[in-house]
């Protein structure tokens, strides 16, 4: 079980493969879009490894990567519509975001690298656990950002208005993209300090 | 790994995969299709009650008030219009424009006043404009600088609202310009376009209220 934990933290996706940046600076701003962005790419992350492990002995190696691409972005369009259906605001909010999963490195490189060639339940198992080691990332990133940028969580306040009235002002520099990239930075560099494996 | 596939069973592998995948997918867009409508036809209806000035509606409320406060009404050319009771009381036109952004389409509401000469409010929407950029058009600091801009110059003339980056353009009117988002020059030339050739078609056409 040890192995399947791994890309929660010492291989995880963001931290240390660094894979799937791009939509974790676009979509961090505010807590609500991380969350959907997170379980829209476990749930795709996990299906697309569940079913291509599923067919992996039928499909031909020299078109494998056609047929990968296939299966995610049904999987991608059916995320997207649903996501218009159930959360329309959040859905606005994601707006290419959702599309571009299918172009998600991590996904592409799961199915490349574990699906292939691993049973159908570990595949599900190794597909839920990267996609949660990205929402994790994705999540931090979200909360620093909505508390110190609006200060407010899952759009509530959370800093009490005698605060502000004290002085305190919202950091508007936390809602823009360079701030996403200096947090993920940090991250990566709290990661690495704290751990030897990386030389 | 090692079995060796012969080109018949490629061609058919992925044909049969393409069309589970093409079937799958239809049903799933239509099944969830109603639900999908119902939620645009919410988001127009308070993008609309926004732009008349009635603030962000909630969600639960916005249908039941859109159909209140608006008539449906049709432009000669076919174009979609509303007379709406404004928030503030007085009454006023609301004119669907459409046009093309950067990367796909753009479209709009515009409430103007009685006689068709000056802006309410606008509420603008999109498909795929670039995120930060082109995007900002659906934001508040750009649609509200649109609020009390004429149509028309201080001859008479239709010139619609220019989209235009600061310090550009100095001949034309204050009451006739916004500015234009910097970074996103070529969304803001396709508003430009849109309001001008959509409202165009209701100024020439003046008798059809």
């Amino acid at each position: 079980m040890k192995k399947y934990l791994g890309p929660l933290s010492k291989d995880n996706p963001i931290l240390v493969q660094i894979l799937g940046v791009c939509s974790a600076l676009a979509v961090t701003a505010q807590l609500k879009p991380a969350v959907v962005m997170a379980l829209s790419v476990t749930i795709v992350c996990a299906c697309a490894n569940f079913i291509i492990s599923l067919i992996r002995n039928t499909i031909p190696p020299r078109v494998r990567i056609i047929v990968q691409l296939l299966i995610v972005s049904a999987l991608v369009i059916v995320v997207d519509q649903v996501l218009q259906a159930v959360v329309y605001d959040v859905s606005k909010m994601l707006s290419v975001f959702v599309g571009l999963i299918i172009t998600n490195c991590i996904i592409m490189g799961r199915l490349e690298a574990f699906a292939m060639s691993h049973k159908p339940l570990p595949s599900l198992i190794d597909g839920l656990m990267n996609g949660l080691g990205y929402g994790l990332v994705l999540v931090i990133v979200a909360i620093f950002r909505e508390l110190l940028g609006s200060g407010t969580l899952w759009n509530h306040p959370v800093i009490p208005q005698s605060f502000y009235e004290a002085g305190y002002l919202n950091n508007g520099l936390m809602i823009l993209p360079p701030m996403a990239l200096i947090l993920v930075g940090s991250l990566i560099w709290i990661k690495n300090s704290k751990k030897s494996s990386v030389k | 790994m090692s079995k060796t596939f012969s080109n018949t069973y490629i061609l058919l592998y992925i044909t049969g995969l393409v069309i589970i995948i093409a079937v799958l997918l239809s049903a799933v867009s239509l099944g969830l299709k109603p639900q999908r409508e119902a939620n645009r036809q919410c988001e127009k209806a308070r993008q609309i009650l926004k732009a008349a000035g009635y603030g962000d509606v909630d969600k639960s409320e916005a249908n039941a008030l859109f159909a209140e406060v608006t008539r449906p009404e049709k432009s000669k050319t076919g174009r979609e219009m509303y007379a709406i009771q404004c928030a503030d009381g007085s009454q006023g036109h609301v004119v669907y424009v459409n046009g093309k952004g950067l990367w796909g389409a753009i479209w709009g509401y515009v409430v103007l006043n009685e006689d068709n000469t000056t802006i309410k409010g606008v509420a603008f929407s999109h498909k795929s404009e670039t995120p930060g950029l082109g995007a900002k058009i659906t934001e508040d600091d750009f649609s509200s600088s649109f609020i009390g801009k004429k149509l028309y110059d201080e001859n008479g003339n239709f010139v619609s609202v220019k989209v235009i980056a600061k310090g550009k353009g100095n001949s034309i009117g204050l009451e006739n310009r916004v500015d234009a988002i910097s970074g996103a020059t070529l969304t803001s030339r396709g508003v430009d376009e849109m309001m001008y050739n959509s409202l165009i078609e209701i100024m020439n056409n003046p008798n059809n209220q």
